[in-house]
């Protein structure tokens, strides 16, 4: 029976998300009267989910083992390809599907308290509805496809959650950042999806995992190398492992929570789903290994510079799940997956006990180690975050804007010239006599001002300075405004005309 | 083919003109009911075929036939199958969606902008159903008249005449080499008298040496509406100064690739194949071309213009795979357009119409007063980046597997646009909705509610139901994709 129930593990969350997305879109659960009902529900499903999967745990045990692929339907089918609807409950995917719906029910019953007249509250429980389903699907998933899926949809409802104080700059900045780098991930791992296609006819895990020992060496590398890279970008592993520091500008310790001791993890998960294959590609393993090494470092010395608890945290985070790609690296999975358990749920507990500790302890933050303090440039490039964000600016993203920007000239200076009928003149009217004409020169001139300096800035630049001009225009103003420098001015005023 | 059918295309281009007409006789208050009655009615219509429709076959069904012009030859004959069936309900769904956010803010000569803009609903419904090449052409050259006094009379750029004017120009000169390739096919078809009719036409194809030339010259003709590079410079034009309903259609319906795909590669089949390399390459351009212009846009529209132009070039990028995944996920993709770019240009549109502008710099904080309108356009976002889902995941993951299987550098080139997409969607998402309000206009303006919502709600409902349960577009469209991949003439 309760396998039967399986497929509802993702889905009432997912269900939960959309129903209360339509009850705001129709009035139907807005303001504090509206908490009520939508935390309620969101409980709810989140708390079925973990029932069920509490249930299937239990029959297992019974039974003596895991209930294995299920198979529910077919999902899509084009010429040879078929998408199935599937799900892998192992040992492996059983014992992390528990974990996740019981960290998510968790999370959720303490928001309730914590978000409480908080706006946006309702739009709160609908992310993390939204997250909790994708993360149960990234566990649960029978193939890679579906675990695609909720890859996917788990970066969107980080962005989300990262982007919720939307009306900060910084918030909004860094989710944006966040979800390019995990798109990157997902390039990655559209791309190994395709493989498996052409390859294994399917995406099935079972499939998969048999069909690799057929592969010749540098196909297994290349399968083994696009999903590494995808779970390196969602694990915020190195060389992809800014985002995550800059991830903490959610609402709660709650939103932390889910990239801190869930979504990071779904690296380290997609490679223990993959073991067979890493085992095909040994010259993998150093790779794995000195990336977690690095990313070890990374998180290790970041740590020890920052000065708020999250922080310092999520770089620990980033150590820790370092320290699990280096025992994948070595071949140890059960250490791995065993970690990763044992990580989340002492993570969880650190991030929701995170703001109390702030607000009852009355020590000062420890100081930087003095052996850091004594090692000035290690210092300086652990408070710098080791530039990572710097270098793939200068790398990736100015070379692409700039690119952008040339693309743009050449379709304004050479495209349009050639093909397009140009514009002679601008319509903005024609000025008769000398002022007339004066003025229609005039206002081309500003009108290419305008959209050749103001526009294309984006505001930063020339507008920021003419609001400046503006506001010490204000200030002088405000200062005449007053009696005395009025009175002053006319005094002024009447001296120099006498 | 049955014999004798209800005839629901007649009717559904009989009936906007009749429409058309009433409004004129009629008061000016009732125009916009009349005209929001056609719209719906041929909607009912466009439902009823789908309900009618047997996806089982990939033939042409519902087809009405008659003489038009006999000393030429040519057939008034219309007809839908798997691939054109799903346009038709949300094509008019589309304008139903034109007439509503024209609503209120249509104030000078309504009379005569609705009158227009049924006359280009029927144009569009002829270029979908006819099956005659001359029939499909005056479909085609049709549209281009409403569509011209809709961007002169109502734009909202300033330099709307002159956009009018580009747009008609180049326009016509893509009607050259279409007139010149059908007439073409029609002198070299094996009966020796004039060929005009697609089902003959279709059923024996031309010798192998003139497919070379009239498979160019339908490219040609065709690249000109769907914007392939270098000949896009209409449709940022026409976007930033045509009024909002006719950017919605035209970054919404994408004529262009339909006619390669219902004249261009299988009247010319063999050709096609072999230019495989120029389709590809032309795809691959506009996809990378349309998404760096996307980033650097500073005006709303104009980047959404240059969006749809790179995801045309992945759809390109896709039929040139030819493979049943291609073609699959170009129709499916194509289908997206609608509901997904039209989406996003009717919300720019009410975000137009509240704040007054779409220039980025102005904007800004939106979603603080705009929650609603905030989280549909971020939905669609989303749909348009494909993510899983929406409707868009769909299509984009079928099309990136079709090309990576065929032209793997290309699909290496998809799947970089991928990033870029999520870049300038996002970046601009950003500047527009996320901040502090930025104006009192925003401040002041009121979310969208009643009609508006209702209409983005259906389009909403529509991005999600085929994102999670595809299999309602793609097997309607699986027999007829099929036959058109693997010729009629092979077994």
């Amino acid at each position: 029976m309760p396998l039967k129930l399986i497929p509802l593990i993702p889905l009432l969350p997912l269900l939960a998300a959309l129903w209360i997305a339509i009850g705001y879109a129709f009035g139907g659960n807005r303001g504090e009267v509206g908490e009520r009902q939508t935390s309620h529900l969101a409980l709810f499903a989140s708390g079925m989910s973990l029932l069920i999967i509490l249930a299937v745990d239990v029959m297992a045990l019974v039974d003596g083992t895991a209930p294995g692929q299920l198979l529910v339907g077919e999902w899509l089918a084009v010429g040879s390809f078929v998408l199935n609807i599937s799900f892998t409950l192992d040992t492996l995917g059983l014992a992390m599907t528990t974990l996740v719906a019981l960290i998510a029910f968790l999370t959720l019953r303490f928001s309730v308290n914590y978000m409480h007249r908080e706006a946006g509250f309702q739009r709160f429980f609908m992310v993390m509805s939204l997250f909790s389903g994708a993360m149960l699907l990234i566990v649960s998933a029978g193939n890679a496809a579906l675990m695609f899926i909720g890859w996917e949809l788990a970066g969107v409802s980080s962005y989300l959650l990262i982007a919720y104080l939307f009306d900060r700059p910084t918030a909004t900045a860094s989710a944006t950042r966040a979800f390019i780098t995990n798109r990157v991930g997902d390039a990655a791992f559209i791309l190994a999806l395709f493989l498996t296609i052409t390859w294994f006819g399917g995406v099935e895990w079972p499939d998969l995992l048999q069909g690799v020992t057929r592969l010749d060496g540098l196909g297994a590398g290349l399968l083994a190398g696009a999903f590494l890279i995808a779970a390196l970008a969602k694990s915020a592993q190195f060389p992809f492992a800014p985002w995550i520091g800059r991830a903490l500008e959610g609402p709660t310790p709650s939103s932390a929570i889910f990239y801190g001791s869930l979504m990071v993890h779904a690296g380290v998960y997609l490679l223990l789903r993959l073991a067979p294959l890493l085992e095909q590609v040994p010259a993998l393993s150093p790779l794995i290994i000195i990336i977690g090494l690095l990313s070890t470092l990374y998180g290790w010395l970041g740590a020890q510079v920052q000065s708020d608890v999250k922080s310092s945290l999520i770089f620990a985070t980033t150590a820790q799940v370092g320290l699990m790609f280096i025992t994948i690296g070595l071949g140890w999975y059960e250490v791995a997956a065993l970690h990763l358990m044992a990580h989340a749920s002492w993570r969880a507990l650190q991030f929701l006990s995170a703001p109390s500790i702030l607000v009852q302890s009355e020590k000062p933050p420890r100081a930087v180690a003095a052996w850091l303090r004594r090692q000035r440039w290690l210092y300086h490039a652990s408070l710098q975050r080791f530039w990572l964000d710097d270098v793939s600016d200068a790398l990736l993203l100015r070379p692409t804007e700039s690119l952008a920007r040339e693309v743009e000239h050449f379709d304004s200076a050479v495209v349009n010239r050639v093909v397009g009928h140009v514009q002679s003149h601008s319509e903005i009217g024609t000025g008769r006599g000398v002022a007339g004409r004066a003025m229609e020169w005039l206002a081309i001139r500003l009108e290419w001002l305008e959209e050749n300096l103001i526009l294309r800035s984006g505001g930063e630049g020339l507008i920021g300075l003419i609001s400046r001009i503006g506001s010490q225009a204000q200030a002088i103003e405000k200062l005449l405004e007053r009696p005395r420098y009025l009175w002053l001015m006319i005094m002024a005023t009447l001296v120099v005309i006498i | 083919m049955t014999e004798h059918t209800f005839p629901y295309i007649s009717l559904m281009l009989l009936s906007l003109p009749l429409a058309a007409i009433l409004i004129w006789l009629l008061d000016v208050r009732l125009a916009r009911w009349v005209a929001l009655g056609a719209a719906l009615l041929d909607l009912a219509l466009a439902v009823a075929m789908v309900v009618a429709f047997d996806s089982s076959v990939g033939e042409f069904q519902f087809v009405e036939s008659a003489v038009w012009i006999p000393t030429l030859n040519i057939h008034y004959q219309m007809g839908v199958d798997g691939i054109s069936l799903l346009f038709l309900p949300l094509t008019t769904l589309l304008f139903l969606g034109v007439v509503v956010i024209s609503w209120n803010s249509v104030r000078t000569m309504p009379r005569l902008y609705f009158i227009l803009l049924l006359l280009l609903e029927t144009a569009t419904l002829g270029i979908f159903t006819a099956l005659d090449t001359m029939a499909f052409f005056l479909f085609w050259e049709l549209s281009l008249i409403p569509s011209f006094f809709l961007i002169s009379l109502w734009g909202v750029g300033p330099n709307r005449r002159f956009a009018a004017s580009k747009y008609i120009m180049q326009m016509l000169i893509g009607g050259v080499p279409l007139l010149f390739g059908f007439l073409l096919l029609a002198f070299n078809h094996a009966d020796g008298g004039l060929v005009f009719d697609y089902l003959r036409l279709l059923s024996e194809p031309l010798g192998q040496e003139p497919q070379g030339v009239v498979f160019l010259l339908l490219l040609l003709g065709f690249a000109v509406k769907t914007a392939l590079f270098p000949l896009h410079t209409w449709l940022p034009t026409v976007a930033m100064e045509g009024p909002l309903g006719l950017t919605a259609i035209l970054l919404g319906i994408k004529l262009g690739v339909y006619g390669l795909i219902r004249f261009a590669i299988p009247l010319a089949p063999e050709a096609a194949q072999q230019f495989h390399w120029l389709l590809a390459g032309l795809g691959v351009i506009a996809l990378l071309y349309g998404a760096l212009m996307a980033l650097v846009q500073t005006n709303l529209r104009r980047m959404l213009a240059f969006s749809s132009m790179s995801h045309v070039g992945l759809v390109v990028l896709g039929l040139a795979s030819f493979n049943i995944e291609g073609i699959q996920g170009a129709l499916f993709a194509l289908l997206n357009f609608t509901v997904i770019s039209g989406g996003l240009v009717l919300l720019t549109a009410m975000l137009h119409q509240r704040i007054g502008t779409n220039e980025v710099i102005t904007l800004g904080g939106v979603a603080t007063t705009m929650p609603l309108l905030a989280a549909l356009f971020f939905l669609f976002a989303l749909a348009s980046m494909g993510i899983p889902g929406t409707n868009g995941f769909i299509a984009e993951f079928l099309l990136i597997i079709a090309t990576l299987k065929s032209h793997t550098g290309a699909g290496l080139a998809a799947l970089f646009a991928l990033i870029l997409g999520a870049g300038y969607l996002l970046a601009h998402y950003r500047r527009v909705f996320y901040g502090v309000a930025r104006s009192q206009a925003i401040l002041a303006a009121q979310d969208i509610r009643g009609r508006e919502l209702l209409l983005i709600a259906v389009l909403a409902v529509i991005v999600l139901v085929t994102g999670l349960y595809p299999s309602v577009i793609l097997d309607t469209t699986r027999s007829a994709a099929e036959l058109w991949l693997n010729g009629r003439n092979m077994p």
